[in-house]
């Protein structure tokens, strides 16, 4: 009895149980919420764009940082900088605490140093 | 039509054997080491029978397409993070849009209240 029972015990487990489960699983799977290729899309458009203005965002203060002798803020870290354009990628570690400063050199120290400091 | 950047791919690149390992860990950004020291380890523990997982892997992942090229470490983490959890990716992104608002909105807040620097020279003719 016991012989012919273990078998088709055996049988079902294997060829209706672990398909079952297998198969549960792949189709609750592929019901989850997945990105679709438009979603992708968007979020690769979204992604590009907030960097640009992060970058463009950087060169701002930057020229702020430049005119405005009493403008305090640092928004953008030295690594997430637009490397590229300025060349600077390398050194800008070197700069540490303070980029800007190394960025605008001397051309602009002398105009710093003339202003008097003054909040408007 | 640029590929998938959510599938999984073989990284034929980067591969030591077949590319399976260095998929994973291009998929999911953990250290390709790492992973490559945990499957031999489960082919051991499992005493061979993980092996031919590995190479069922092989035979059905596609390859890493050519046009498939991250520009920076920077995209190729964020969508590392968006195969891991696109929600959290898209948070991340929202916030550094409101991180821009603000910035921006510090700086006009800046140019607007103080003159300026038509009053700053104004000042100094005086």
């Amino acid at each position: 009895m016991l012989e012919l029972l273990v078998p088709i015990l055996i049988m079902g487990i294997l060829f209706i149980g672990l398909p079952w489960i297998i198969f549960h699983y792949v189709t609750k799977w592929k019901t989850a919420a997945t990105l679709t290729r438009e979603d992708e899309d968007l979020l690769d458009e979204l992604h590009d764009l907030a960097r640009r203005l992060d970058e463009r965002m950087c060169s701002i203060e930057r020229i702020m940082q430049a005119d405005n002798p009493n403008w305090r803020q640092l928004g953008c870290d030295p690594a997430s900088l637009g490397a590229g354009d300025l060349g600077l990628g390398r050194d800008r570690e070197a700069a540490g605490r303070d980029p800007l400063a190394r960025d605008y050199g001397g051309s602009v120290q002398p105009l710093r140093s003339n202003q008097p400091d003054r909040r408007y | 039509m640029t590929p998938s950047r959510t599938k999984f791919y073989l990284d034929k690149q980067n591969k030591k054997f077949l590319g399976v390992c260095s998929g994973i860990s291009d998929y999911t950004g953990v250290d390709a080491t790492v992973i490559r020291i945990g499957l031999l380890l489960a082919i051991f523990m499992s005493g061979g029978t993980f092996l031919p997982v590995y190479f069922i892997t092989a035979w059905m992942a596609p390859k890493k397409p050519t046009e498939l090229r991250y520009e920076d470490k920077e995209e190729k983490k964020f969508w590392q993070g968006v195969r891991s959890n696109p929600k959290r990716a898209a948070r991340h992104v929202r916030s550094r849009f409101r991180e821009i608002d603000r910035r921006l909105a510090d700086v006009e807040t800046y140019v607007t209240s103080s003159h300026g620097r038509l009053a700053r020279e104004i000042d100094s003719l005086r």
